[in-house]
């Protein structure tokens, strides 16, 4: 029988009340838990593929742009650049490896992006401490495209548009209508699940990228807003890795002032769209967070003024029984630290269903996987604060237990 | 083993308690008899320690509580004095073995490993030996009666307070109740001092003291 015991005997015995005040808690942590689960495993994630390639380079316009559309196949490309430009990439002594990218049309709005065979066997360690390794193209099937018009397709692709080996699809041009239909595609491979965007995309050779279009050019089927495609071979992106991560800077300058296109870090762009733009939506649903935990501290407060009230009686008879006024104040502190605790648990498994299951929609929509029910430095500091919270929501019921008038409250029947 | 001596406790304006002494020796039982509102509860409130005199000395087992701290009051209450209440006063969330092991909880007396076989030993006297995961709510009130005594009993304390104990018991039972109390009280030799309005239950104890005129109002006096 412990203090412990004590506090848990009181809250279970008045359930509903206390499931509505673990509730109310879970709530505001519920909340922390998604909020924090869904931020570090974006940042994670994005901040891996984003490790992929050193430099990315490309036509001149927003670097964010053109990591987004040509690293996670996210956004429209900047425009193109030429082939020469890839080449002039991959002869320099400073470049390890360079894959050059050619995009422009989709299938169902799946990206079709024109590349060389060599980028397939590409990976990269993720984790230089551990020396995990990422390898993004595995096949669940078939083998990589060696000639032009081979497909391999990513596993949202032929999950969601029933593609098999074998099968043929014409892609579109962009994102609008107007089909290639006399440049089918064969898919001679499926690329097991990554989770990384390559799952929502379809690989193919550059060389098939160039003679659907250069038909295109020749009819004149250009609309306006799309990216334009010259007679000379061009690529939208070259994925650049260098002999060291180290030279990026110096590298990126290089590009950005000797070569008529543009340079950009992945990792960079990523963390300075985090700290910009999703920085600030974390903050605000983060202040809401610990609002909506103020005020289930509140609630805390208020259930434990009313049971002390209630049970004023059997608070002098612990007293008349040997307990000391701390140990009343201790036990009544521990049922605002059961309740917390509990608020927590249920919270933690809240928020993270919910991580969860906008986890699953981010892996169907972009091919992220976010893996949740985990737990984080930040998580447990933000669960220690509202332990603080809590126990501070039981100091002033705890205190007016601890002034308990003895023999008035064993006299009142 | 009870000392009461020239002991004022005011009570409210004008009203004051004072008991010119009173004492209780080692194994004695005493019921301590009185109309109501004539000062009781409060002789045994001051003996408990639970009300602090204005004046006067207490002595419990030779030592004087008067002037105690309030923790070392809650220590020694819990360690030498049992309660024994007319509406019983069991803490509802818990069993019957877990009350009567929370009158050792908050004393000294004996180590944590022994607090259940201890309160198991008692609950089996009192005759609940099938009682004890019992919830107070589940008991009649004979049965909840016979937790308290088994509770007051827990730590081997030298002196049971008991305050109407058989005053919510039909007859039959509070008869029951009078004699365990009794018998456990004389076995365990320990001092009793009970409150009581009933003319047979202070029949049966070797000495009654008459509270009368314990609490006065001063003004009326002064008048």
């Amino acid at each position: 029988m412990s203090l412990w015991h004590i506090a848990w005997g009181y809250i279970w015995n008045r359930k509903l009340i206390t499931l509505l005040t673990v509730l109310s808690v879970a709530l505001g942590v519920g909340l922390i838990s998604a909020v924090h689960t869904l931020r570090e495993e974006t940042k994670r994630r994005f901040e891996e593929e984003g490790q992929a390639f050193d430099i990315v380079v490309g036509a001149k316009g927003s670097p964010l742009q053109l990591v987004l559309s040509s690293v996670y196949f996210l956004d429209a490309p900047t425009g193109n650049i030429n082939y020469s430009d890839y080449e002039e990439l991959l002869h320099h002594e400073d470049v390890r490896a360079a894959f050059p990218i050619g995009l422009g049309d989709t299938y169902r709005h799946f990206r079709i992006v024109g590349t060389v065979p060599e980028l397939m066997h590409h990976k990269w360690i993720v984790d230089p401490i551990s020396g995990r390794e990422r390898i993004p193209f595995l096949l669940a099937e078939g083998r990589f495209f060696e000639k032009d018009f081979e497909a391999v397709v990513g596993s949202v692709v032929a999950q969601q548009t029933g593609l098999k080996i074998g099968d043929t699809f014409v892609g579109t041009h962009g994102f609008m209508e107007g089909e290639h239909a006399e440049y089918p595609y064969t898919v001679v491979g499926i690329l097991k699940p990554g989770g990384t965007p390559n799952d929502r995309a379809i690989f193919t050779t550059l060389g098939s990228v160039w003679e659907v279009h250069s038909g295109h050019e020749a009819r004149g089927e250009h609309t306006e807003g799309e990216e334009h495609h010259d007679d000379e071979k061009e690529v939208t992106a070259v994925l650049v890795n260098l002999q060291s991560p180290a030279m990026r800077f110096t590298f990126l300058d290089y590009v950005n002032r000797e070569m008529n296109v543009m340079a950009a870090i992945p990792v960079n762009e990523i963390q300075k769209l985090y700290a910009q733009v999703l920085a600030t939506a974390n903050t605000v649903l983060l202040s809401v967070a610990y609002l909506v935990v103020i005020a289930s501290a509140l609630t805390i407060m208020i259930g434990l003024y009313m049971s002390i009230f209630q049970r004023r009686r059997d608070l002098a008879i612990m007293r008349a029984l040997g307990a000391s006024s701390i140990d009343i104040f201790g036990s009544v502190i521990l049922e605002a630290f059961w309740v917390t605790i509990l608020g927590i648990g249920v919270g933690w498994l809240l928020g993270n269903t919910v991580a969860w299951t906008l986890g699953m929609y981010l892996t169907q929509r972009i091919g992220m996987v976010i893996t949740a029910f985990g737990l984080s430095g930040e998580m447990l500091f933000s669960y220690a604060v509202v332990i603080i919270v809590g126990l501070l929501a039981g100091i002033l019921p705890a205190r007016q237990a601890y002034r308990t008038d003895v023999a008035r409250d064993l006299a009142a029947t | 083993m009870v000392e009461v001596i020239d002991c004022v406790r005011k009570l409210g304006p004008g009203v004051q308690f004072r008991c010119k002494e009173f004492r209780a020796e080692q194994a004695e039982m005493v019921a301590l008899c009185g109309p109501s509102g004539c000062g009781k509860s409060t002789l045994l409130n001051l003996i408990s320690g639970l009300l602090r005199p204005d004046s006067g000395i207490i002595r419990v087992d030779g030592i004087e509580t008067q002037n105690m701290s309030e923790e070392e009051m809650d220590r020694f209450r819990g360690e030498r004095i049992g309660f024994v209440f007319q509406t019983f006063n069991l803490l509802q969330p818990f069993t019957a073995l877990q009350n009567v092991m929370l009158g050792m909880r908050f004393s000294d007396t004996r180590h944590s490993s022994e607090w259940k076989p201890r309160a198991m030993e008692l609950l089996e006297r009192v005759g609940l030996g099938h009682r004890f995961k019992s919830k107070p709510a589940t008991m009649s009130v004979g049965e909840q009666q016979r937790v308290a005594i088994a509770r007051a009993l827990a730590n081997k304390q030298k002196l049971i307070l008991a305050d109407e104990p058989t005053g919510s018991l039909d007859p039959k039972t509070a008869a029951e109740v009078m004699d365990l109390l009794l018998r456990l009280c004389e076995e365990e030799k320990v001092t009793l001092l009970l409150v009581t309005h009933d003319p047979t239950i202070a029949a049966r104890f070797p000495r009654t003291f008459d509270c009368t005129d314990l609490v006065k109002d001063i003004n009326e006096q002064v008048a």
